[in-house]
Formats: structure tokens, C-alpha cells, sequence
């Protein structure tokens, strides 16, 4: 039992899980092995710390990316990682789950730190939950031992050009009873908020489309993004759904969380609490978000935001 | 005539939970349960087909004897029957664990072509136990639903999923299994009648000596402590004076020039 394996959907995130991949591998003295669906990813996998880079046969049409559930399950049947360590993408989160009901094995979901416990090769990994209020550890009893890694939770790992590894066809067949019929692409507007420096969050507070103008101009005068609370993209739907924050959204870090009538549930909290400053604006004085605020302001965002457009304004020359 | 089962777990309310800011530790002291938020959305769907298309609905629950209130809160949001898996030990599972029970509970003992649970529950919030039911079951599964259509007499239904990178719709051959966004619907809230008229509904125990061998607990919680949230708490006031300080504050932590300059 050993080996330490990664699996995400997308490139980036491959490269976000294979930094830590790459420590644990060192410390427990085994090889790290990353999946990849597309081989020409393979030699910038192992530039980054792959040992080796399983090439995913690659699906048939109609296929969603769910399938590779029974290759990947073979596989680890057959070499028998130590650990397997995979994006939390939805579909990653989808795959995960399936794959350690049929390993017989558990998975620390949405994983937010992982360290190795002293002297040992067990995991000890950590991830919230009661929506964001308790940070829970766990360790894993079966092997592999199982988690899915928010993506942004960790830096790409180190490119080495000169690193040697090994690519290895992996020939299983893919398996799936779901057909995908259509798929649309969601185009993205604006910026990734999980890059912005500055985040300006609109929630509830905001009634009007005359106040979404003043927002957008706040935002433009401190040359940030806007984001939004969950009921705003999903009930409201007055922003795409990517721009919510919080446990079932989006986790930024942005150096400035602006927060403009956002009540703070605990759900919202858990996606900025690693902001560096967080300021807010919300009318009533009890609203959990200043317990969460570095800075607050209680009162009328009506009355609050044209006054930070001037004051920001006056000092950031816009 | 369709059979769907529809899971909820019922949960702690986390709006109830304090934390001791010094030790970190977790006061439950008075706090409340409830059926998880998105499993109701899971029943709401249920309930949707049931009226649409005169599907049968069992509602089903693992957890301990205490949880028995769950059941009528429950039956009273539209199912036709309650599935009650219950054993004092049944707390704090693992979703490895959950879900090897429903599976168990289900199996030949329950009538199903469809099965919808809710995507996360709101105390872990793991999304483990729908897709690790639907293995378990050898069934397809599609999670993220968003909006599920079904054609009367098909041997399948449409669902349409809601991923970080745009819609996926798909066709997911029946027995399947669904867990769906909150999006998918706005569930009701049952009137006084369907409160009173839950009581008559039937309901089923299952005790864990008829579910056989329930394998793990993988996955060992070794800490619970509440997440650190260490701000200055600073406030200003709303006028123009408050907001120059602030604005000034923000400069002095040397978070605003970044985005302009
Ligand atoms: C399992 C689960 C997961 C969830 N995940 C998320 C998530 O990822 N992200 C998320 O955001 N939510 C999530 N939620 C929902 C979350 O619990 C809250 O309901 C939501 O964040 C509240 O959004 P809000 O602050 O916009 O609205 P509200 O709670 O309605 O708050 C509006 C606030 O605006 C203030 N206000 C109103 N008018 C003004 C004004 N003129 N000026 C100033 N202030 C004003 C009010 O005082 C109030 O505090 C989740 C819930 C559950 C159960």
C-alpha cells in the first residue's frame, strides 16, 4: 500500500493538488503518480512532481467525465494507492464519492489542510463543517485514504523542467449508463473572482437595480470585482451563479472583502473568512457579518455607498 | 406507476450553535433539529412527481430512536409513506456508513425507480451519500440536478445539471438515482391540514438487526472545534465623518492601492 494519487478535472487543479502530493510523496518516501485524460499534459505533470502520469483512455461520445469511475476504481485495485487525492470540482466530488463506496474506503470531502500525523503515514485531514462554524479533523481508517481538495486551496506546485517521470497507458474501459445529450458552456463575465484583490459582495440589502449602479461604481472606483451572497445569484438571479460565495460557492482570499447588505450567515462567512480585511455595511447593527468584519459601518447602504464613492474617489483619483 | 424514495437526514440546526470564543469548543446547549435544507428540496421534488405523474413517495431516514419527530415533519411536506431505519447507534455516522445502511434498508425491501436526496446536508455537508448510495445500489447516479424532467411510461429521465463550468443535461436510464440543487424547486410549507393529516400516514421501522453487516466506520473524527474568526470588530458610524475613518483605516492596512495603482 503506498503511492500517493492525484485526479482533477482540469489542468490547474492537478497542478494545485500535485504541490502537496509532491510533500507527502517526500516524507513518506513513495512515489507520486497524477491521471491525466489528455497525454500531452503528462510531461508538465511531471515537471511539476508527477513520478508518474497515468494517461486516461479517453472517453466515447456521450460519455460524461463520471465514467472514468471504473478505470479509476481498477486501478487502484491493482496498485493500491495510499492515498488519492481529488479536485472538488462537482464532478470530481461526484467521482470521489462513488469510488470510495466501491473501494470500501473513506473520504474526507472538501478537504481544506492535510499534514501527515508524526512518525506515521496517516493522514490527518481537515475540513469545515456545521456550514463553516467548526473545523473538523478526521483520520482514515481503510486505504486509500481519501479526500477532495478545494481547488485554490493549495499553490500549483513547482515547475523542475528537468524532472524525470514515467507515463503509463492505462488501458481499462470507461463505463457509464448516463448519456450526456447537450451541454452549454457558461461564458464568463467579467473577471474570476477567486483572483480579485478587492471583492465587492452585494447581498440581500440590495433592492434595486439603481443600487446595483452605484455598487458597480464603488466597484470601479477601488478597481474591484463583484461578487454576491447565494440568494442573489440563485433566487434573485441578478449575478451568475459563479460569483456566489460561500460553502456551496466560490472561497476567495482577497486582501479587501467590501460587504454590502450581506447578513453573514455562517454558509456565506465560511467562503471569505480568509480574506484579509473585511469590511461591511448593513443596517442592522445585530447582523452576524460585523462579528465577522474587521471594519463596519451600521447603517443605509443608500446612504453609505454614494458616500465611499466620493471619499474612495477623492483619494484613489478616479 | 413510479416509485420514488426520497432520503433526508435530520440535523442539528447550526444556527443554534455557539462557540466558546476562549476554549474554541462547541455549546449545543438548546439547540434545535430540523429536516436538512436541501433535503427538503430532495422531498419537494418528490412531491412534485408524485402530483405530476401519481408517483408513489417513500420518505427515508437513518438515525437513532430520538429522532422520531423527523418522521411526521417529513410525512407532512407530501410523502405517502415513512421509512424509519433507526438503532441508538446510529449517530454520528460516516457517510461510508450512511449510506451502506440505506442501501441495506432499501434493497428488497423497498419498491423504487427513482431515488432523490438532497446534494449535502447542512451539518457536513460531505455530498457522499447519494452517489456512495447509488453505487451500492448498482444504479446510475447524477448529482447537481437542477431541474429533472420525466415522460410518462420512459424508461429513463432528463436532468440537467448545474457544474462550475456551465449545464450538462443527461439521460439517466431508470432505477437511478438523483441529488439536486436548491435551485430544482421552493419547497412548501405544509398547511395545518397536511401537518394533521401526516399522523395517519404509514411508517416503517427498520432496526439494525434486519440490515446485516454494515461495514466501516472509515473515516475517525479525532476534533470539532469552532473555526477561529479573529477581526478587530472595529465600527464606525454612517455619516461622512464615519466613512472618511474607514476609508482611512482601509488605507492604513494597505489593502486599496493594489487594485488602482
Ligand atoms: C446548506 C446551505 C448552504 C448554503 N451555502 C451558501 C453559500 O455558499 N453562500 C451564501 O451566500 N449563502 C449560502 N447559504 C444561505 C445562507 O444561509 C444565507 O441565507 C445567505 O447567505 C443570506 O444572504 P444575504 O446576506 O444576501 O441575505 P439576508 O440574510 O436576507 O441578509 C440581507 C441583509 O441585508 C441587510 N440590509 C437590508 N437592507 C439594507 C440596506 N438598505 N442597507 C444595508 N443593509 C441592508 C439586512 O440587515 C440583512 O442583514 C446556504 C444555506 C444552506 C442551508
Amino acid at each position: 500500500m503506498d503511492g500517493i494519487w492525484i485526479f482533477a478535472e482540469r489542468q490547474e487543479q492537478t497542478l494545485e493538488l500535485l504541490n502537496p502530493g509532491r510533500s507527502l510523496a517526500d516524507m513518506m518516501g513513495v512515489k507520486l503518480a497524477a491521471f491525466a485524460a489528455d497525454g500531452g499534459l503528462a510531461p508538465e505533470y511531471i515537471a511539476h512532481g508527477a513520478d508518474e502520469v497515468f494517461v486516461l483512455p479517453p472517453l466515447l461520445p456521450g460519455q460524461p467525465l463520471e465514467s472514468y469511475v471504473a478505470v479509476l476504481a481498477d486501478e487502484a485495485r491493482k496498485r493500491t494507492p495510499g492515498v488519492f487525492l481529488i479536485g472538488a470540482t462537482p464532478r470530481g466530488k461526484e467521482i470521489a464519492a462513488r469510488l470510495a463506496a466501491r473501494l470500501n474506503t473513506g473520504l474526507c470531502s472538501g478537504c481544506t489542510g492535510l499534514h501527515l500525523r508524526d512518525g506515521s503515514n496517516v493522514l490527518e485531514m481537515e475540513r469545515l463543517m456545521f456550514g463553516g462554524k467548526a473545523v473538523q479533523k478526521v483520520l482514515c481508517s481503510a486505504r486509500p485514504q481519501m479526500a477532495t481538495v478545494l481547488p485554490g486551496t493549495f499553490e500549483p506546485a513547482v515547475c523542475l523542467p528537468d524532472r524525470k517521470g514515467v507515463v503509463v497507458e492505462v488501458h481499462s474501459a470507461s463505463s457509464s449508463e448516463v448519456r450526456i445529450v447537450s451541454r452549454s458552456a457558461r461564458h464568463r463575465e467579467g473577471a474570476d473572482v477567486t483572483e480579485a484583490k478587492i471583492i465587492v459582495c452585494v447581498g440581500r440589502g440590495v433592492e434595486s437595480e439603481e443600487h446595483m449602479e452605484r455598487v458597480r461604481e464603488l466597484a470601479r472606483v477601488v478597481g474591484g470585482e463583484i461578487a454576491c451572497t447565494r440568494p442573489i445569484a440563485e433566487e434573485c438571479q441578478w449575478l451568475p451563479e459563479e460569483v456566489y460565495l460561500g460553502i456551496s460557492g466560490k472561497r476567495v482570499k482577497p486582501d479587501l472583502y467590501i460587504g454590502l447588505g450581506v447578513s453573514g450567515q455562517i454558509q456565506h462567512v465560511a467562503g471569505i473568512r480568509e480574506s484579509k480585511v473585511i469590511f461591511a455595511v448593513n443596517r442592522d447593527e445585530n447582523a452576524p457579518i460585523f462579528d465577522a468584519a474587521d471594519y463596519g459601518i451600521v447603517g443605509d447602504m443608500c446612504r453609505v455607498v454614494p458616500l465611499l464613492i466620493d471619499e474612495l474617489g477623492r483619494l484613489l483619483k478616479v | 406507476m413510479l416509485n420514488i424514495i426520497t432520503c433526508f437526514k435530520w440535523v442539528i440546526d447550526e444556527a443554534d450553535i455557539k462557540a466558546d470564543a476562549a476554549t474554541r469548543k462547541l455549546l449545543f446547549g438548546r439547540a434545535g433539529y430540523k429536516i436538512s435544507a436541501y433535503d427538503r428540496h430532495a422531498i419537494e421534488e418528490a412531491v412534485r412527481f408524485q402530483e405530476q405523474h401519481g408517483a408513489s413517495v417513500a420518505a427515508v431516514t437513518v438515525a437513532p430512536p430520538s429522532a422520531k419527530k423527523c418522521l411526521k415533519d417529513a410525512l407532512s411536506r407530501g410523502p405517502d409513506s415513512a421509512c424509519f431505519v433507526n438503532d441508538p447507534s446510529f449517530l454520528d455516522l460516516d457517510p461510508s456508513q450512511t449510506s451502506s445502511i440505506l442501501a441495506a434498508a432499501v434493497r428488497g425491501r423497498i419498491k423504487f425507480d427513482l431515488i432523490i436526496c438532497g446534494e449535502g446536508s447542512d451539518d457536513l455537508y460531505a455530498q457522499q451519500v447519494g452517489p456512495a448510495l447509488a453505487e451500492r445500489l448498482g444504479i446510475p447516479c447524477a448529482t447537481c440536478v437542477s431541474k429533472l424532467t420525466y415522460a410518462e411510461d420512459e424508461k429513463h429521465i432528463i436532468a440537467e445539471r448545474r457544474l462550475d463550468d456551465g449545464m450538462e443535461t443527461v439521460l439517466v436510464p431508470l432505477p437511478a438515482l438523483v441529488s439536486v440543487l436548491p435551485g430544482i424547486n421552493t419547497p412548501r410549507i405544509p398547511t395545518l391540514k397536511e401537518v394533521l393529516g401526516a399522523a395517519k400516514k404509514e411508517i416503517f421501522n427498520v432496526a439494525l438487526e434486519e440490515l446485516g453487516d454494515i461495514p466501516g466506520p472509515y473515516l475517525k473524527t479525532v476534533e470539532v472545534v469552532a473555526a477561529a474568526m479573529d477581526r478587530r470588530g472595529i465600527r464606525f458610524s454612517a455619516d461622512e465623518e464615519g466613512v472618511r475613518s474607514a476609508v482611512n483605516a482601509l488605507f492604513k492596512e494597505g489593502v486599496l492601492s493594489q487594485g488602482v495603482l
